[in-house]
């Protein structure tokens, strides 16, 4: 069983490899876990296995597992529907040139702000993507004008974008490691909100805190686009009022209020955007283009789904639990800090059901706190978000800020020391999960 | 057309195929029905939804299968299906139903408490769709299943469940965990009302002992053992001495129900009835995550090297060696304690007895296998055949 277990893994690290180098991230993942699947069938007759049966096919298993995560899936791209109605709607604009006109001579203030802003969209849809596209050009407009010179503005942008998807109350690698380990995705939002929020403002403060108090409001102004006509705070509080009310209704009047679920709460706080919006929004194509932009991570968490499903079937997750579960704990927190980043490099969000799954069970086996320990892991994934092979994020910031220097050498090495400093804090909650497990309320 | 269009069309006619295969499949499972042969004391097969009108023409209109002595005495009911990816509980089910003779008492049996969970599979565990028991007529074939009920049957899931009536905090796919869902509530989801129906079976027909059967991965603590409620607790300690004692090589244990931890059989049946309620484990090593190569084979015997492994690791709450744990050795585990729960209770209340015979205990059944157990549904009465 081990020497088939560890067949598959290197069919599925060979067929990855070798994919990526003409097609994308989520088919290569596909071809691998298509690879991995068809050599099981053959190779373990003993399962019984067909490619097409009415009873027991690896055809079922493919897509069945590409199911795994359509919750998941509809959370976000309603959510992502909804910030990105805010942004087209010139809510986000607003509420970036109000604390210009109302805090450009406190520096600090400004900066605080700045990072909220940063925080929601993230928070919200669980994706730092999300993050840079809907506010990260209007912030990046004003730390600009701050005298922030483009390296440490792209990087900072790219860090609050990172804490931001790690912030709660939707953080996409916990709630599929959690859901993975049968571990209920409840008690997250103390740990998750303590680790991003400090790591958001300690890496706003360091790469955009030196510099002038005062910024120049004209400069400030002139670069960030003007709200439409007849745009105030409450048309901008609304849709973010109104999707609180659901959220606390439902756990208010638990027994009285209908359940909706997330996506429809989303989806009717969209509603309330085009609304409230005093310009007319053209909800279909911006429906349209958020799923278009999205394909990509989309993508990704159906065919991750098809690929754990194949490494379970064949015995290949087993084998990597396994090999997680007995590694000493000591040498886990002197590499996690290095391994999560990497891997959620190459995998993306597939790397929260893959390792995150086994390292919870290790950590209840060693009883520590799960819900600490995990959240410390779902801060450390967000960090790879600009490591190849995807840097999903990275490259988002990069694109978006159109910042012209080199990726690595200008950009990466900038943002080090906030990483650094997350990686930090990161392992403290991972070998104190226990003494922090109050956090977990 | 241009190559990518052509690209683009051939994807999305694969895609069509392979969705259409998978869900011939998938709508095949959801479609089959379990013969159910009824025994010699089954004097009625009722619906949940007399108990929880709402269920009617749901998924979880189960069958509540009464087995009667005409004997009065008390009444004692077995719960199989709770987690539907635990196979020993509808198995145990189908023995006692087909097998049992009552001989003072009712005893009352459900097969499929969440038959919703057993319409579908897990998404990610890459499950058998069904399992097997070799018989001397054939094949009998059950639904495996998901841990928990159908999306097709119960969504959308809240953003946090809530549960009733404690208001504690659950994970939200748990609002479709039956055993986070008692008592369960007649306006609340398919699961909750499932629930609330079976409390209304305990409560109307005075239940005196409420049996739910389970089956645990061996990395879980809670693990061979019986859970009970603090009104259960002395039948619990009493038959896990004596069967540790007397007739199983790996020690039974006895578990406390938790007060703070709600929606669970073994704590909210004995808070909101009269029944002594209790949850049995056995070891499954399939419910793993650092098992092997998953397939039936697994499931029915029980044997991994992955899980033997972590047990020299000393990662396991039960002990996994080349035998592994086998489906006779679950099963007879589980019919052995319901038998010695029902003989303390009989001790302890003397005046409601439940005398069960013809069923076999622990060493009998991992002797004989499970085959001889079942009769041949194609050769009974039509009138003495149900589905589940």
């Amino acid at each position: 069983m081990f020497a088939h277990a560890y067949t598959i893994l290197a069919i599925v690290v060979v067929v990855f490899l070798i994919a990526k180098m003409r097609l994308s991230t989520e088919l290569s993942m596909l071809a691998s876990a298509a690879a991995a699947g068809l050599y099981h069938t053959f190779a373990w007759p003993a399962s019984g296995l067909g490619i097409f049966t009415l009873e027991n096919s690896l055809v079922r298993h493919i897509v069945e597992g590409m199911f795994t995560y359509f919750d998941v899936c509809l959370i976000f791209i309603s959510a992502t529907f909804f910030m990105t109605l805010v942004k087209e709607s010139g809510g986000v604009a607003f509420i970036v040139r109000r604390i210009v006109e109302g805090f450009r001579t406190r520096r600090a203030v400004c900066l605080l702000l700045l990072t909220l802003v940063m925080l929601i969209p993230g928070a919200l849809t669980g994706s730092g993507a999300t993050a840079v596209l809907t506010v990260g050009g209007l912030v990046g407009a004003v730390l600009s004008a701050m005298g922030v010179d483009d390296t440490r503005k792209t990087a900072a942008i790219f860090m609050t974008a990172a804490m931001s998807a790690a912030a709660p109350p939707i953080n996409l690698w916990a709630m599929m490691a959690a859901a993975g380990a049968n571990l209920p995705y409840v008690g997250f939002n103390g740990p998750l909100a303590v680790l991003s929020v400090s790591g958001a403002l300690f890496s706003m403060f360091w790469l955009a805190g030196r510099g002038e108090g005062i910024m120049d409001e004209n400069q400030a102004m002139k670069t960030l686009p003007s709200p439409p006509e007849g745009m105030n705070a409450f048309r901008v509080a609304a849709p973010f009022v109104f999707l609180a009310v659901l959220v606390l209704a439902g756990r208010i009047w638990p027994f009285d209020f209908p359940i909706i679920g997330l996506p429809m709460i989303f989806m009717l706080s969209s509603a309330v955007v085009l609304l409230c919006s005093p310009v007319r929004l053209k909800a279909w194509t911006v429906l349209t283009r958020t799923v278009h932009n999205l394909l990509p991570l989309v993508g990704i968490m159906i065919v991750v789904g098809a690929l754990i499903q194949i490494l379970a079937l064949s015995g290949a997750r087993g084998l990597i639990s396994l090999e997680v579960v007995i590694l000493p704990l000591s040498t886990l927190f002197a590499t996690l800090f290095i391994i999560l980043p990497i891997s959620e490099g190459i995998l993306q969000y597939a790397v929260a059901p893959l390792l995150g799954v086994p390292l919870i069970m290790l950590f209840n086996m060693k009883g520590m706190d799960a819900i600490v320990a995990l959240s410390a892991m779902a801060v450390l994934w967000p960090l790879g978000d600009c490591l190849p092979p995807t840097a999903v994020v990275g490259r988002a910031a990069v694109l978006e800020l159109g910042f012209k220097g080199r990726y690595f050498g200008d950009f990466v090495k900038v943002c080090l020391v906030p990483m650094l400093f997350v990686a930090f804090c990161c392992t403290l909650f991972l070998i104190y999960s226990k003494q922090l497990s109050f956090l977990a309320f | 057309m241009d190559k990518t269009n052509k690209i683009k069309a051939g994807a999305l006619l694969v895609s069509i195929v392979l969705a259409a295969a998978g869900g011939a499949e998938f709508y095949a499972m959801r479609g089959y029905k379990e013969a159910m042969v009824l025994g010699p004391s089954v004097v009625e097969v009722r619906k949940l939804s007399q108990y929880e009108p709402s269920l009617a023409g749901t998924a979880n209109d189960a069958n509540i299968y009464i087995l009667d002595s005409s004997v009065p005495g008390g009444t004692v009911m077995i719960l199989g299906g709770t987690h539907p990816e635990e196979p020993v509980g509808p198995i145990a089910a189908h023995i006692l139903v087909e097998n049992a003779r009552l001989e003072a008492g009712r005893l009352v049996v459900v097969s499929r408490a969440n038959r919703s969970g057993s319409l579908y599979s897990r998404n990610g565990e890459a499950y058998p769709n069904y399992f097997h028991v070799e018989t001397e007529w054939g094949e009998k074939k059950w639904r495996l299943g998901d841990r928990a009920a159908s999306p097709l049957d119960s969504w959308p899931d809240p953003e946090v469940y809530v549960h009733y009536p404690s208001r504690q905090m659950l994970a939200y796919m748990d609002i479709r965990n039956l055993n986070r869902a008692w008592p369960g509530r007649p306006q609340g989801l398919l699961v909750e009302r499932t629930t609330h129906g079976l409390m209304e079976f305990i409560r109307r027909e005075k239940v005196d002992m409420l049996i739910d059967l389970h089956e645990a991965e061996l990395e879980y603590p809670v693990e061979n053992t019986i859970v009970a409620h603090e009104n259960g607790q002395e039948i619990a300690a009493m038959a896990s001495m004596m069967l540790t004692a007397q007739e199983f090589p790996v020690p039974i244990g006895v578990e406390f129900s938790p007060k703070a931890l709600h929606g669970l059989t073994h704590r909210e049946v004995g808070d909101h009835s009269d029944a002594r309620s209790l949850l049995f484990e056995v070891a499954e090593p399939m419910l793993d995550r650092i098992r092997g190569v998953t397939d039936e084979r697994l499931l029915m015997e029980g044997k991994d090297e992955f899980v033997m492994e972590a047990g020299k690791h000393k990662l396991l709450y039960a002990p996994m060696d080349e035998n592994g744990w086998p489906i006779e050795v679950r099963v007879g585990r589980h019919l052995s304690t319901i038998l010695q729960c029902i003989d303390v209770f009989n001790m302890m209340i003397p005046d409601r007895p439940v005398t069960v015979a013809g069923i076999p205990r622990y060493a009998e059944v991992v002797e004989k296998k499970l085959g001889y157990l079942f009769r041949d549904p194609s050769k009974a009465p039509a009138d003495k055949v149900a589905y589940d």
